[in-house]
């Protein structure tokens, strides 16, 4: 098709010839071009299938307001072909059935649409419930607006950005680019959203403002407080000015799209209006669109919408769009004005100057053809007359629905009014304030005045002294031309049997007549029960005139309100959300040496750490060299903190379980934390460092909340005592094995013996020259080490001990082996051995708990003493397999007799007792030694698992070997 | 065996000029460092945290505690952050200042801390997109400490100086988040050209800021 040329308004680059394939077919666009226009530029006016009907549709308002145009972008479905810029290479695909443009197999579904009621779904796909899956597999298929595989993965380039500002301007329309002048000027910083790739609004494609438009667009451009954000459609408004948008990049740019959070100490929306659509039969035909479209594809893009076109419009823009689009070379049969009176006189003397008929009081009442139209009844409002026009092109519109979804996110009521005809707020939210078309304003210098006014109120609301320009602009503005009476006319007088209200959702004025039958009266539970605004297009269709309609059956006789508007306002890509989306993780000083001896490095909360060091799952191999020689672990995620200060003591003392007045310097005391209903929570050994001074360590799980939880548990307290957590400042590496002790003789002059230095030791050396704090601890129930050492040296350190180490085969193990070997040796894991509702008691840890500090109100004490002795509780117990060659089950397997009766915590095999061994919380009438517990297993084909409760440490049970 | 001590991150950048300092290898300079922003690795600089009910008694290398929380105070290569009633962090951004951290109120927090500067043009562009913490707020004055996610991990910021979208920040957060918290600062500047930088640019920086 050729284009129009030498128009001033228009935003493609005929130069500049991009490639792409629609169908498989090769296609040819032009640098500026939307997917919408380049495919209509090329003819194509079926765009996509409906979703119930599978009715053709076509190009109807440029903006995206509906599933009209929605493809198959790049491999991404549901992409809007009117807002998404054609590139070199794309590749476009028609979805839901559409495989070539005349043609769809299931278009016989429209014949079908009596057997698809109001509230189908509600009534049908109930009963008889076994043929719902069948059913909804066949539906999905028929219906589904795209398809999407569930290991898709998103392609792009997606960015974020957290930018602040005094006011943000929603809206880069003529009273969105004055308010943001008039405030910028004030000395504020100002943020733009403007959701179109340029500025202007609706001055820009009209050929006697678009002078003004690119003169105020560049006044903003030049302005160095004022940030322009094109491309860019608001997404939701929140409290504290949060505005939340996205923007779509260019190749230029380093995204596709990116994740806008603009923080803002007031807002103005000067979002303008969208198009009211008309209600008639077969209003959404392809050859059916808005005027807006229709001026905007030749303004803009140099297409024309048609060849002979009918106008059926509620507004003068309409009038005036059809002497443009005349003066361009449309053929326009007519022009119908829903409206008796309250035209421009001008724009109806330059109708009749082209001797085009003009219908006052008449409106398109049918449209007719199925691919293509191909002709158009109009009739009178009335009813009387009628009048059919051939034509491939109807451009119709209702009138003007004002863009006050950022108004309504701030939990204002829309109230309807009379005289413009609109929804608008009975009153602003704080902060925010409105300016432009969507209050109702016509005329070109008003709106530009009341921008004017809004940016001034903007730097008031921010605490400026502008009172006396504020007055001046609002006298300005009252001595313009005020609101215009607004077209108030939703429904052509038709029955309305494929009048579509939500294109989306093929919901028709029938369905909404049916809902209204049954007794559904509001809007709000209408929309739910026709499903009419519940679609991608988020209501833009339907948001105005559901309400309006509902209102004139006279069912309700409340005040009609329109329905609740949510954020997204506009439909985002998840990845969007995500944007740069970093993993932020964190790694210990010892990673990269953990990789490179081929550590199989996985996510353990925010950590990263080793599980093993092969392939084999099991590690056997590493827990058979700590048992029997020395291995070597990354411990350093433990928590670490440091308490200090005259009640610090006290502190301790409230949160722990155990006297920790029996705390003393040289020696570490395991204990445990409780909750308020004594469960518990975390364990750690604690040491003295000196007077009123500690060191404690905190399962990795908890490191983060717990210098808040010790704060809180002594918040009413007024005691003098810090905190500080250390869990970063060292690294610490376990060295476990007999052999240990004969590694760490090699590298400290320190006495290490096991006379100077026994078992739940501490003590302070120097390892070569770095200073180490050890610690005899015997998780995993061999001798063994835990070095703290400053996180810098903990690389050196390590390399140290691997020196040291290598004569006597010392290898790395890694958590796999530590969990067995603990599990071996009974130690629990809180979080693996523990729950929600599991108590210090049920996993066999109460006699850390010390009765005799209750002056110290510890946390969880009260709950402990009701609880020891309380029946039906889990209890934690060791087990072995009945058949010591079976495999040990999956954690977490259900303990079943008749019913669930307990769970697998953790269980392995174990090489030290050559069978697989476990720990499982059961019901205490399984706890007993030598119950049998009946495990299932989802893959266990209803064949049980045995095993037997027997007594812990399955290893070493007098703890000879870590003592020794 | 040579017991070096190792910061939480390695830029990707090739160093210039280097120096061993008190076992930690610091890089003065990296190669084409000269124009655009630079993130500069400080960590080895040594850092403490203060605490005490009466923290206004203490005047650490002879400077007085800011009063408020929020506040940072610069002076002579010691940054002091106030950063709650009872609570502040002490960065010491020069090795000319001879230690004075004895009381046990002071616990040595370097290890435990990644320190980053953003120093240059647009730093501020870089930093929008990895927080919303707000450091262009005009009713701050420099240097001034905000508290918050950066690139969703919480943090210690300190704007030393800002002029519009150019200037200085300082960045703490937990060590173990070195390397992906570089990582997304690197991604975030490279539409600026952000490059690592060595610790001269930093003293430059800050020669800049003293005027």
């Amino acid at each position: 098709m050729d284009r129009l040329k030498d128009l001033p308004t228009l935003r493609i680059r005929t130069e500049d010839k991009v490639s792409f394939k629609y169908q498989g077919r090769a296609l040819e666009a032009l640098g500026g071009d939307t997917v919408a226009t380049a495919l209509f530029a090329n003819g194509v006016r079926i765009f996509g299938r409906s979703l119930k009907y599978h009715r053709p549709r076509g190009l109807y308002s440029l903006d995206g307001e509906c599933s009209n145009t929605m493809m198959r972008i790049d491999s991404v479905p549901n992409v809007r072909a009117e807002t998404t810029s054609v590139k070199d290479g794309m590749n476009v695909e028609a979805q839901n059935g559409l495989r070539r443009q005349g043609f769809d197999p299931l278009g016989f579904m429209d014949a079908l649409s009596w057997a698809m009621p109001a509230g189908f779904y509600y009534k049908v796909f109930h009963k008889p419930a076994r043929i719902w899956p069948v059913a909804a597999r066949q539906i999905r298929k028929a219906a589904g607006l795209g398809v999407i595989s569930p290991d898709f993965e998103m392609a792009g380039r997606y960015d974020e950005i957290y930018p602040h500002a005094d006011v943000c301007v929603l809206g880069g329309g003529p009273a969105g680019l004055n308010a943001a002048l008039s405030a910028a000027e004030s000395g504020l910083s100002v943020i733009l959203l403007e959701s179109r790739p340029w500025l202007g609004g609706f001055f820009d494609y009209r050929s006697k403002l678009h002078a003004r438009a690119a003169e105020l667009a560049l006044e903003v451009a030049n302005n160095p407080g004022i940030r322009v954000f094109t491309n860019a459609p608001v997404v939701g408004t929140y409290s504290d000015g949060l505005v939340t948008a996205f923007q779509r990049g260019s190749k230029a740019d380093c995204f596709d799209e990116r994740y806008i959070e603009v923080r803002a100490t007031s807002t103005v929306v000067a979002t303008g209006c969208i198009e009211r659509p008309l209600l008639f039969e077969n209003n959404e035909k392809p050859g059916v669109m808005q005027v807006g479209c229709a001026h905007r594809l030749a303004r803009s893009w140099g297409i024309l919408p048609g060849k002979k076109a009918v106008f059926s419009v509620g507004h003068d823009l309409g009038l005036e769009a059809a002497i443009d689009l005349a003066d361009l070379g449309l053929e326009v049969r007519c022009v119908a004005d829903v409206r008796e009176d309250g035209q421009d006189p001008r724009l109806v003397g330059e109708l009749q100057k082209r001797s085009i008929p003009f219908y006052r009081g008449w409106v398109a009442t049918q449209a007719k053809g199925w691919n293509r139209l191909r002709s158009v009844t109009l009739g009178s409002v009335g009813g009387a007359h009628e009048r059919r026009f051939d034509c491939d092109t109807l451009i119709a519109s209702a009138g003007f629905t004002p863009v006050w979804g950022p108004i309504a996110l701030g939990q204002t009521k829309m109230r309807f009014d009379l005289h413009t005809g609109f929804f608008l707020p009975e009153r602003m939210p704080q902060n925010m304030y409105a300016a432009g078309r969507l209050l109702g304003l016509c005329d070109p210098a008003s709106i530009e005045a009341s921008g004017r006014l809004a940016g001034l109120e903007a730097a008031a609301g921010r605490g400026l002294d502008v009172a006396a320009r504020m007055s001046a602009a609002r006298e300005e503005l009252e001595a313009l031309p005020g609101t215009v009476r607004g077209s108030k006319l939703a429904m052509a007088p038709v029955k309305g049997k494929k009048a579509f209200i939500c294109f989306d959702e093929d919901t028709t004025v029938k369905n909404i007549d049916q809902a209204l039958s049954m007794g559904f009266d509001m809007p709000e539970l209408i929309k739910r029960f026709t499903s009419a605004g519940t679609g991608p297009g988020q209501g833009g269709i339907p948001g105005h005139n559901l309400p309006l309609y509902v209102a004139s059956s006279m069912r309700y006789q409340g005040e009609v309100r329109p329905t609740s508007m949510r954020a997204p306002l506009v439909p985002v890509l998840v990845a969007t959300y995500a944007g740069a989306n970093h993993d932020m993780a964190k790694r210990t000083g010892l990673h990269e040496s953990q990789q490179a001896a081929g550590g199989v490095m996985e996510r353990v909360g925010v950590w990263i750490r080793a599980r093993r060091f092969s392939q084999e799952k099991s590690a056997r191999a590493e827990v058979e060299n700590v048992r029997n020689n020395v291995g070597i672990l990354d411990g350093s995620t433990l928590g670490k903190f440091r308490i200090h200060g005259p009640d610090a003591l006290k502190a301790l003392q409230r949160v722990y379980v155990s006297d920790m007045a029996r705390v003393v310097e040289g020696r570490m005391r395991y204990s445990a934390m409780c909750n308020e209903d004594g469960c518990v929570i975390d364990d750690g050994v604690i040491t003295k460092l000196g007077e009123n001074d500690f060191f404690f360590t905190t399962s990795t799980a908890r490191a983060g909340v717990t210098a808040e939880w010790i704060r809180y548990h002594t918040r009413y307290d007024d005691w003098d005592y810090s905190i500080v957590n250390l869990t970063d400042a060292y690294g610490v590496i376990n060295l476990a094995g007999p052999n240990s002790r004969k590694v760490l003789e090699k590298i400290t002059d320190a006495d290490v013996s096991n006379e100077s230095f026994p078992f739940s030791c501490v003590r302070d050396f120097h390892i070569r020259s770095i200073p180490v704090r050890a610690m005899r601890l015997g998780f995993v129930g061999e001798l063994s080490y835990e070095f703290h050492v400053p996180a810098s040296f903990a690389q050196s350190l390590w390399e140290v001990l691997e020196e040291a180490g290598k004569e006597l085969g010392m290898k790395n193990f890694g958590l796999e082996a530590q969990n067995t070997m603990r599990l071996e040796k009974g130690h629990v894991i809180l979080g693996s051995e523990s729950e929600q509702r599991t108590t210090l008691h049920d996993i066999g840890l109460g006699g850390l708990w010390s009765r005799d500090k209750a002056r110290w109100k510890t946390v969880g004490a009260v709950a402990l003493t009701h609880t020891e002795h309380q029946r039906g509780r889990l209890k934690l117990v060791g087990f072995k397999m009945e058949a010591p060659a079976s495999k040990p089950p999956l954690d977490g397997s259900p303990i079943a007799d008749g019913r669930v009766k307990g769970y697998v915590c953790t269980a392995r095999y174990s090489t030290a007792l050559s069978q697989p061994v476990g720990m499982a919380l059961v019901e205490d009438e399984l706890a007993g030694e030598g119950c049998r517990l009946p495990i299932f297993e989802d893959d266990c084909g209803g064949r049980l698992l045995y095993a037997k409760v027997v007594p812990m440490p399955f290893y070493d049970p007098e703890g000879k070997r870590m003592k020794s | 065996m040579n017991c070096e001590r190792r910061s939480p991150v390695t830029l990707p950048g090739r160093p210039a000029r280097s120096e061993k300092r008190d076992g930690w290898n610091v890089v003065l300079e990296y190669e084409g460092e000269s124009g655009g922003p630079l993130l500069i690795d400080l960590s080895h600089g040594r850092k403490w945290d203060l605490q005490d009910v009466d923290i206004a008694r203490f005047k650490p290398f002879g400077m007085s505690i800011p009063d408020d929380p929020g506040q940072s105070r610069l002076e002579n290569g010691i940054l002091i952050n106030r950063m709650g009633r009872t609570q502040a962090s002490i960065w010491r951004l020069s090795e000319q200042v001879p230690d004075d951290t004895a009381d046990p109120a002071f616990t040595e927090t370097t290890e435990g801390q990644l320190l980053l500067a953003l120093a240059g043009p647009n730093i501020f562009s870089i930093t929008e997109k990895l927080t919303s913490l707000e450091f262009d707020d005009s009713s701050k004055v420099t240097p001034f400490l905000l508290f918050g996610p950066f690139s969703h991990v919480p943090c210690q910021t300190v704007v030393l100086s800002r002029s519009k979208r150019d200037g200085v920040l300082l960045l703490a957060c937990s060590r173990g988040y070195g390397r992906d918290m570089t990582h997304a600062i690197l991604e975030a500047g490279r539409e600026f050209r952000l490059k690592p930088g060595g610790e001269n640019g930093f003293a430059a920086a800050m020669k800049e800021i003293a005027g």
